[in-house]
């Protein structure tokens, strides 16, 4: 008797969201299928890669990524390089500089700078906040209203900020709506259902299902997506139908693997191929177990995933 | 006059004037002179909003005064016509106030604003959707006096309502020097009462950019002002017919009219204050308007950091102690006319009278009204006071109900901590959340000790007996619905409770009530309604509804789960569970271990060993999570014969539940002092043989029962 394989494919699909405008727009989602399970249906729209810089500029970036960036002197510079570097979907800046705990720079200097990195270049935007949950309120929301018509992503509505980040980003200014919950299905749900219900269209929503590098609890993680994705399909879940974007660079460049450096552990050989590896490593796990874009920080790192995607799909 | 006929015939004269401006301006320019409004998207907002249709030239405009007057203008004597009327006589103000535009004039100098622009309103939008602004007060008309009219303005501001003058009122503002602006959110729009269509303007826009409203939808632009923006009018009087005309359009829209002129009342529509003062609170009220708290005014910090906080005896200022004298603390669900929200009464002498470490009494009363208010939330709140207190720099608090105590340290004594200031904090806590059952709230202490006496006695020790009276009749037959709870899922990601009134969840900290009042308090939250319509089998208590519901929450992990036997499809465990029960083959029995107990049981396994073959969401057969209280609960095992199961339990738990066991099983079987049946580490720790002993010593009914499996 011939084996006859059966189709994974699922009357249930991830909703497609568009970023950024124009020729250099990107979809992400679409899928009714498992992540790169090309066997049971064809996948529309690859996952994505962004490459992310910050307010800081050369100097919060690492030694080996600073001189990937040479010659550039300002975050506008910057941009214009990052999204020359091969693989590069769409371009994210966080605005980690206005953490009240960190520098604490003020909002309009930060949209200052969004605005002129929006300027200089075409590729889709991702605006990252600085993790302080009311800080990011304030900034997130000036963010959305100073990219009106870029069609940007502002990562993220929080459940203690859903309200402001969601009216202002979703509501008042059109843009793609990040929705960030810490490894937990449930409140990933309910993230969702409660934008939807202040009016945010769920076709504009994307998830930050919560992230972690390599190592650092990120079992949890790959559940969790695994979870979702599986109850978005199997299911036909609609409130966990929304696309999955995952910070990844923010997590990684940070551990102890791509920061100790080689005078300290020298068992552990070169810096820049640790950090390179960390990133690439946490990549694409997030990827299998279902996200459909990730933000890298190395040039290298987005060339081997962007490789990586192109392989598979 | 009838309140109809009043605001047909100022709907008349409006349309009457709209009708002449625009002729005029006809007249004047021609037909194709361009109409718009300054820095918006969404032509004249109001007029498109509620048909649809733009309006670019006088010609255009024209044919739109007649689109009004053709649909909107019924006069028959109903209800909706009035409201149509009510929206056509605030068309017609913005018709007349376009007209003001023409040619880019700018009719409007500062401090009046007159049209507000599209970013203006953007930027307004998101603080009114998050509740940073919690409403919108139209002011409109003159003030009995100037002051009054400052003293409301002020009064709004200082609650982050964003306020827009009308009429005379800007004059007297300003007459008295009062600061007006965009940015400080009091817009004085202009001086003629038709300017108060740029507020109305606000409304629209608000509906269209953030409600997603279709323009033209006119029911969907009614639904969203009425649910979501919370405006309401304080008019003052005389009224004109003009402005009964609009307040019929502010009506349709869900905005209530307040006024100190007493001609007409439309219950929670046009509502009569004679004392201005008292505008702010009867807008308020009758908007449904929850102000957000802040802070908390109180000398010493607030933080969870201090909850931990000891006193000591040679620390303290001065302590109630409930163990010695009479002290209670107690929520009491009262009706709204009862309470004065944010009233705090102090009955008796305050804390600087008494000696430095000396013992009083003192009793709390927190009095709150509510339209979702119940009083099965009651013991909820309270229980939450002891986590609030605590919170307070320098005061320790213990115990519930009337077996409190309460010590305040010297520092925070000295700092200026007094009895009222218990009173903000509960305040404030039950104000912010629960605000989505806690309209009004008002804290009466106690310290005078006859009148604690008396309190506890005559209404405290009541109350108690009444909710106990209420727990132990609730039955799981005596309901319509159970609650789900997942607020373990985030480390044992398939578990389901299903928490029934008779079999509260495993971890013992979520009674049906608790998660009753979290499903109304959190409607988007871990516990979720379960409904049991349709009955599989009722001897081990299996429901069609509660399966679906079990599996949706576990994401398709769990097919189907009993809620009354251990053996047949038993409810999973997290991993939060007080007690594991699991089965001792030998005596046909259970044996139940709690965690605190360290020790061996009879069946062979620690707590720790029994909880890890039990946790994780997983269904075990013949083992089974639960909570303390449902030991004694008459559905504990009922599939399998109930109480009269359990053989073995360690000694503090068999303190812990005595009582209320022993009352259960007189009840089912007719047993007394059944607890001495049961077996204990005094006894015997794991010979199941020494068990099987002592029970037939005892003659254990286990022993008699058929065998469970």
């Amino acid at each position: 008797m011939p084996f006859t394989a059966k189709s994974g494919k699922f009357n249930a699909k991830i909703n497609t969201v568009a970023v950024g405008t124009g020729d250099a727009a990107i979809t992400l989602g679409g899928e009714n299928v498992f992540p790169f399970y090309t066997f049971d249906d064809a996948i529309e729209n690859a996952p994505k890669v962004g490459i992310e810089i910050t307010d800081g500029g050369m100097e919060s970036e690492p030694e080996c990524v600073q001189k990937l960036y040479e010659g550039c002197t300002t975050v506008v510079d910057m941009a214009k390089k990052a999204v020359t570097f091969e693989g590069v979907d769409f371009l994210s800046i966080r605005l980690e500089g206005g953490d009240p705990n960190g520098k604490n720079r003020p909002t309009e200097e930060l949209i200052q700078i969004v605005k002129e990195v929006a300027d200089a270049v075409d590729v889709p935007l991702v605006v990252c906040g600085c993790k302080n949950v009311e800080k990011d309120s304030e900034l997130l929301d000036k963010a959305a209203a100073a990219l009106e018509g870029k069609n940007a992503m502002i990562l993220a509505a929080k459940e203690e900020n859903y309200k402001t980040v969601g009216a202002s980003a979703g509501l008042a200014y059109k843009q793609v709506v990040g929705a960030e919950s810490a490894v937990d299905i449930n409140l990933a749900k309910q993230l969702n259902v409660l934008l939807t219900q202040l009016g945010v269209d769920s076709k504009t929503i994307v998830m930050n299902a919560g992230t972690a590098a390599v190592g650092y609890g990120f079992d949890y993680v790959i559940s969790t997506l695994d979870r979702v994705k599986a109850a978005a399909l199997s299911q036909g879940d609609t409130t966990l139908q929304m696309p999955i974007v995952t910070p990844v660079a923010s997590e990684t460049w940070t551990v102890k693997e791509s920061t100790a450096s080689e005078e300290d552990m020298p068992e552990w050989g070169d810096l820049e191929e640790r950090g390179i590896d960390m990133e690439v490593e946490t990549a694409a796990a997030v990827l299998a177990a279902g996200s459909d874009a990730v933000i890298l920080k190395h040039p290298e790192s987005v060339r081997t995933i962007k490789a990586m995607i192109t392989e598979l799909i | 006059m009838t309140l109809f006929d009043i605001i047909y015939s100022g709907n008349d004269e409006l349309f009457a004037r709209a009708d002449k401006a625009i002729n005029d301006a006809i007249a004047q320019y021609g037909e194709d002179k361009a109409v718009a409004f300054p820095d918006t998207a969404y032509s004249l907002p109001c007029y498109y909003g509620v048909t649809g249709q733009k309006v670019g030239n006088l010609g255009e405009l024209k044919a739109a005064l007649a689109n009004v007057k053709e649909t909107l203008m019924g006069r028959k004597p109903r209800l909706n016509d009035v409201f149509n009327s009510g929206i056509a006589s605030a068309l017609c103000a913005e018709f007349l106030e376009a007209l003001k535009y023409l040619d880019g004039a700018t009719p409007y100098e500062l401090p009046r604003y007159g049209h507000l622009s599209d970013a203006m309103i953007r930027e307004l939008g998101v603080p009114l959707v998050t509740g940073d602004i919690p409403g919108v007060a139209a002011i409109i008309g003159t003030a009995p006096t100037a002051q009054d009219a400052v003293d409301l303005v002020k009064s709004y501001q200082a609650q982050g309502i964003l306020v827009t003058l009308t009429g005379g009122v800007i004059d007297q503002c300003e007459s008295l020097g009062l600061k007006t602006g965009f940015n400080i959110r009091v817009i004085p729009l202009g001086d003629e009462m038709q300017s108060v269509i740029h507020v109305v303007s606000v409304a629209v826009r608000a509906a269209l950019i953030f409600g997603n409203i279709t323009p033209g939808d006119l029911p969907g632009l009614e639904k969203y002002t009425m649910d979501r923006v919370f405006a309401f009018v304080n008019a003052y009087g005389p009224l004109t017919d003009e402005i009964f005309a609009y307040g019929g359009g502010a009506i349709a829209l869900g905005f209530p009219v307040i006024t100190n002129e007493d001609r007409y009342r439309v219950p929670k529509s046009l509502i009569y204050q004679e004392d201005v003062s008292k505008f702010n609170a009867t807008s308020l009220e009758a908007r449904d308007i929850k102000l957000k708290i802040t802070n908390i005014d109180i000398p010493v910090a607030f933080a969870s950091a201090f909850e931990g906080e000891i006193i000591r005896r040679g620390d303290m200022q001065v302590e109630f102690d409930g163990s010695r004298v009479d002290c209670f603390e107690l929520v009491h669900n009262k009706d709204a006319s009862e309470v004065e929200d944010h009233k705090i009464e102090l009955i008796g002498p305050d804390i600087d009278t008494f000696e430095v470490g000396s013992k009083h009494s003192i009793g709390y009363i927190v009095e709150v009204a509510g339209k979702s208010m119940q009083a099965d939330f009651e013991p909820v709140f309270e229980r939450k006071f002891h986590s609030y207190l605590n919170c307070i720099e320098g005061l320790m608090h213990t115990g519930q109900r009337d077996m409190i105590r309460i010590r305040i340290s010297k520092d925070t004594f000295n700092a200026g901590f007094r009895v009222k200031h218990l009173g903000e904090v509960l305040y404030a806590k039950v104000k912010s959340e629960f605000a989505a059952v806690v309209d009004k709230c008002q804290v009466k202490i106690i310290t005078d000790p006859e009148m604690c006496t008396k309190l506890r006695h005559e209404l405290a020790i009541p109350m108690f007996d009444k909710r106990d009276e209420r727990l132990t009749t609730l039955t799981d037959e005596g309901v319509d619905v159970y609650y789900s709870c997942i607020m373990c899922q985030a480390f044992s990601p398939s578990h389901v409770c299903v928490v029934t009134p008779e079999r509260l969840g495993l971890c013992g900290a979520v009674s049906w009530l608790d998660a009753k009042a979290t499903n109304e308090l959190d409607p988007q939250g871990p516990c979720q309604v379960i409904t049991k319509e349709k009955v599989i089998d009722e001897r081990i208590g299996e429901y069609e509804d509660v399966n679906d519901a079990v599996r949706k929450f576990s994401q398709g992990a769990l097919e189907d789960v009993s809620l009354y036997s251990i053996i047949e499809k038993p409810m999973t465990s997290c991993g939060c569970f007080e007690c594991i029960c699991g089965i001792e083959p030998l005596s046909n029995g259970v044996c139940i271990a709690n965690r605190e107990y360290a020790g061996m049981t009879p069946i062979g396994m620690t707590f720790s060993e029994l909880a890890s073959m039990t946790g994780g969401g997983v269904q075990t057969p013949g083992f089974m999570g639960h909570g303390k209280h449902f030991i004694s609960s008459k559905k504990f095992m009922k599939a399998e014969g109930g109480i009269a199961r359990i053989v073995w339990m360690p000694k503090d738990l068999k303190d812990q539940v005595a009582e209320r066991l022993n009352e259960t099983a007189k009840e089912l079987y007719g047993i007394d002092n059944f607890v001495d049946m049961i077996a204990d580490e005094t006894v015997v720790t794991e010979d199941p043989e020494a068990l099987l002993e002592f029970l037939t010593e005892k003659g254990h009914p286990a022993l008699e029962m058929e065998p469970m499996m």
